[in-house]
């Protein structure tokens, strides 16, 4: 019971800090601005106040089913493949991995099992999404794919229904992986 | 005019998905990835139609504007909701930092981020609260005069 309290507490505290970071990223470059400056800070403190009093989160904790997580790595391939090596561009091979994804659905057997994977393969399609100079070669987007698929494994129950939020898992996923790979580079 | 055009594909691709996905029963990936595979082929094998910039970025502004319209309606049931998280979208987008530029899920990042500041004001949440909000903005604005008590 406390482990899942633990690993809710984690996961939020690390959706809300790489939110955060990629909002001061934004002042960072801006802070010349004074406007624009003050809009980043405003975006930053209402955030803040969102996840403190919102309610953003289900009540319990519970854990996405692996079965799902592991059509995560192959909707990134997926997408990287359409994207990187058909040049198909971002958006087209992200998109167009969700409309197969998506036709999943309709599959007569196993529905239970089929209606939930749009969702996590769409969520892997936007691994997939980074640019040649990120995600390198196929090992990277296979490496971001799987820490995506752990963090919506254990995200299932935070920031329930709000769009965005398979963006930022797999956001965390591609980050994560490139601060590895340039501390193993090192 | 460019500037514009982001902002406004932004806020129409947040509005039609949020559409498609609640009041049509698309559901959220349905609702985001077949109207945005439409645009972007349309925008990769017709290059030409527009300028480079925007031929660029509308498929991008889109897609991002339709991570938003994929929240749930218990979230946030408001067209205006949809919308203004839409514009804050397009801000984030236009201003996004050269750090993370080619990062898978920035742009999910940023209709995320868009979301949760609409959220922090209730008064856009859901319809009943909206209206609620106006009723009490319009009794604070047309405020009826107390009446003068008579003498005697």
């Amino acid at each position: 019971m406390k482990r899942k309290q633990y690993t809710r507490i984690g996961i939020i505290i690390l959706l809300f800090v790489i939110q955060i970071l990629f909002l001061l990223a934004i002042f960072r470059e801006n802070a010349h601005s004074y406007l624009l400056a003050i809009l980043v800070a405003s975006l930053v403190l209402l955030v803040l106040y969102t996840y403190r009093k919102g309610n953003l989160h289900a009540d319990g904790h519970e854990f996405e089913s692996y079965k799902i997580a592991v059509w995560v790595p192959a909707g990134a391939v997926c997408s990287y493949f359409l994207n990187q090596e058909l040049g198909l561009g971002p958006v087209l091979a992200a998109a167009l991995t969700g409309t197969l994804a998506s036709l999943l659905t309709y599959i007569p057997w196993r529905k239970a099992y089929f209606q939930h994977l749009p969702p996590a393969i769409y969520c892997g399609a936007f691994v997939g999404m980074s640019d040649a100079s990120v995600a390198t070669d196929i090992t990277f987007v296979l490496t971001a794919g799987c820490f995506t698929a752990i963090f919506l494994v254990v995200s299932k129950s935070v920031l329930k229904g709000i769009g965005g939020k398979p963006g930022t898992l797999a956001f965390l996923g591609v980050t994560l992986t490139y601060i590895l790979i340039y501390i193993f580079r090192q | 005019m460019d500037t514009i055009i982001i902002i406004a594909t932004s806020i129409a691709g947040a509005l039609i998905t949020f559409l498609f996905n609640t009041r049509l029963g698309l559901g959220p990936v349905k609702s985001s990835a077949w109207l945005t595979l439409l645009i972007a082929a349309y925008f990769h094998y017709c290059p030409d139609v527009l300028s480079p910039y925007l031929t660029r970025h509308i498929p991008v502004a889109y897609i991002g504007g339709s991570f938003i319209g994929m929240v749930s309606a218990r979230q946030l049931s408001t067209y205006t909701g949809i919308a203004l998280a839409g514009l804050i979208f397009s801000f984030i987008y236009l201003n996004t930092s050269k750090l993370f530029t080619g990062y898978g899920g920035a742009l999910g990042t940023s209709a995320c981020i868009s979301l949760l500041v609409v959220l922090s004001i209730p008064y856009f949440r859901t319809k009943r609260k909206m209206t609620i909000g106006l009723l009490q903005l319009r009794r604070l604005i047309i405020r009826k005069p107390a009446q003068k008590k008579r003498p005697g």
